[in-house]
């Protein structure tokens, strides 16, 4: 199985002094992330996300079938990760690598499992026919902090996303192409945001040689291989944790965990503004002279 | 599958009988397996783990293909290799589970790591590894939790040099967001039922894994509750070492005081 090349002794040593140091590498604040790009598609449901050199790839398509026996009330709605070795040589094709299981355990718990999109909305009839959902994820390049990433490009992804609209005439169920109506967007309930902080031992501070753990927001895939332990935060604007995950590795104080979850909504704050924002300048762009508004089924009339 | 937790407001007693910061019957025994390096059966509630350690040996990469690796002493030590087994009868509803589970995956990395945070295996080398395998008997609730604790047990048993247990327990959450109850009392040691209906953690002390389902205004209260839980766990498991311990003095397998060697640390 192909591995990571493994950063050298020396640059080992330079970062994590510099770390201890309160630098980095980019030059950035130890709790600044990179420079965050957001692209929609021409079609409704691709977002491009790009972090610094990481580019992540999100495509949502929707098609109608049959529910699962044991829930007949709610659609299907699933997150498929590719991790190709497009992006980085130790990925393989048809070989999930510990990375990707991880990446799409966490993006379940926090988007779907956090009910983030209503499956009821997606029932058409029960029992016999309803949406299902799939958000294909697509890692381009990458550069570290692939979670954060990625779970921002599903959740702008599955926003942006319209389905065909929908009629039921007595017993006969119709699927209105685009050009008879307006596709409509999905039942969305929050939007739930990952942040992964990186931990790199503890430093102590002060005279009394108190210990505080140092930590990293978006790192590099050079920080990445170095940090001891990464602790991931899900939750949306509100304040609401959707999961915490901090899956083995070095120990951490209980205390920085509590104090990382506060500092996460100030992030994630940021994330959703930056979304909101950016979907709502995608829907200026395509809705030119408020033709929207005209092929609107809920007019007047 | 709807649980009434509004009794609980009523006697503050859940659906087993326990108060809120009360820990199941927990039940463990060292050597259930005399063929084994090392291997341990730990009880919580109706949750019944075994768990066999094989090795320290030579890595042997066929056995470990479908197990969670982590190496201990940054690279420099004894791998730890973690694989779990459901048994189809393990719970209500008989089910064979697949081998890409990324549910037990995502498990076994965790326990993996977790544990080669506190497992010292530089006195094995980085070319040895450490088998555990964890065999689920029955399931209801807090399965990660006991999972690693069974682990820590056993590699007790094996005689692996750890800095200290790595204990886990869950805690869960009876207040809703939209009650914005505030005094509502955190739940320890959650059984499937409380798992299904509530938000719920996983906290491993001494290291590693905490997994939150939780609302911010109560994880303070819940970490608390969870952290004490670990005591309460890290007592009861170091009480049945100590039995052990006992036991193999009475039978006159080692003398009293007598320190064994290989789990001389300094």
């Amino acid at each position: 199985m192909p591995r990571e090349a493994e950063p050298s002794q020396n640059e080992k040593d330079f970062i994590l002094k510099a770390v201890r140091e309160g630098h980095r590498l980019d030059g950035r604040a130890l709790d600044q992330f990179r420079q965050l790009d957001l692209k929609f598609g021409e079609q409704y449901g691709v977002a491009d996300v790009t972090l610094g050199k990481t580019r992540i790839l999100a495509k949502v398509t929707a098609e109608v079938t049959v529910p699962y026996t044991d829930r007949p009330f709610d659609g299907i709605f699933t997150i498929t990760t590719e991790l190709s070795p497009m992006a980085s040589p130790a990925f393989e094709v048809n070989r999930p690598t510990e990375t990707e299981v991880l990446l799409s355990r966490l993006l379940e718990k926090t988007v779907r499992r956090s009910n983030a999109l209503d499956t009821e909305s997606l029932c058409l009839v029960a029992g016999q026919k309803c949406w299902s959902i799939r958000v294909d994820l697509h890692v381009l390049s990458h550069d570290g902090n692939l979670i954060d990433a990625s779970c921002l490009a599903v959740v702008a992804a599955l926003r942006h996303f319209r389905k065909p609209d929908t009629g039921m005439e007595g017993d006969t169920l119709t699927v209105y192409t685009p050009a008879e109506r307006e596709p409509v967007p999905l039942s969305w309930l929050h939007s739930p945001f990952c942040i992964t902080f990186s931990f790199f031992g503890s430093i102590s501070v002060g005279e009394d040689g108190e210990e505080k753990d140092i930590w990293l927001l978006d790192t590099t895939l050079l920080e990445e291989q170095l940090r001891v332990s990464s602790c991931t935060i899900s939750m949306n604007k509100h304040g609401e944790i959707c999961q915490v995950a901090k899956p083995g590795g070095a120990p951490v104080e209980a205390v920085t965990v509590v104090q990382c979850s506060s500092l996460a909504l100030q992030k994630v704050k940021d994330l959703s503004d930056f979304v909101d924002q950016k979907l709502a300048e995608d829907s200026k762009h395509r809705n030119k002279g408020g033709l929207l508004a005209e092929l609107s089924a809920d007019n007047a009339r | 599958m709807p649980l009434d937790t509004s009794t609980y407001n009523l006697a503050l007693l859940r659906v087993d009988g326990r108060r809120w910061n009360e820990l199941r019957q927990q039940k463990g025994q060292l050597g259930v397996q005399p063929s084994a390096d090392g291997s341990a059966y730990l009880e919580m509630g109706n949750t019944k783990i075994q768990c066999i350690i094989t090795g320290p040996n030579e890595r042997d990469t066929k056995s470990t293909s479908s197990a969670s690796t982590a190496p201990t002493s940054g690279g420099l030590g004894a791998t730890v290799a973690v694989s779990i087994m459901i048994a189809p009868f393990a719970t209500v509803d008989r089910k064979r589970r697949g081998r890409n589970d990324k549910r037990l995956q995502e498990m076994q990395t965790t326990i993996a790591s977790g544990l080669a945070a506190t497992v010292q295996g530089q006195s094995y080398g980085p070319r040895s590894t450490i088998h555990i395998s964890l065999n689920v008997l029955s399931q209801d609730g807090s399965l990660l939790a006991c999972l690693i604790n069974a682990a820590s047990l056993a590699l007790v048993d094996a005689g692996v040099p750890m800095t200290d247990y790595l204990v886990a327990c869950t805690a869960g959450s009876t207040s809703s967001y939209a009650a914005a109850d505030e005094e509502a009392d955190p739940l320890l040691d959650l059984n499937t039922q409380e798992e299904q209906e509530l938000p719920f953690l996983t906290l491993a002390t001494l290291g590693a894994t905490d997994k939150v389902v939780a609302m911010l205004t109560r994880l303070e209260g819940m970490m608390a509750t969870a952290a004490d839980g670990c005591k309460g766990v890290r007592d009861f498991l170091d009480g049945v070492v100590r039995d052990k311990g006992e036991l193999m003095v009475q039978e006159g397998a080692i003398g009293r005081g007598e320190v064994v060697s290989s789990m001389d640390l300094d």
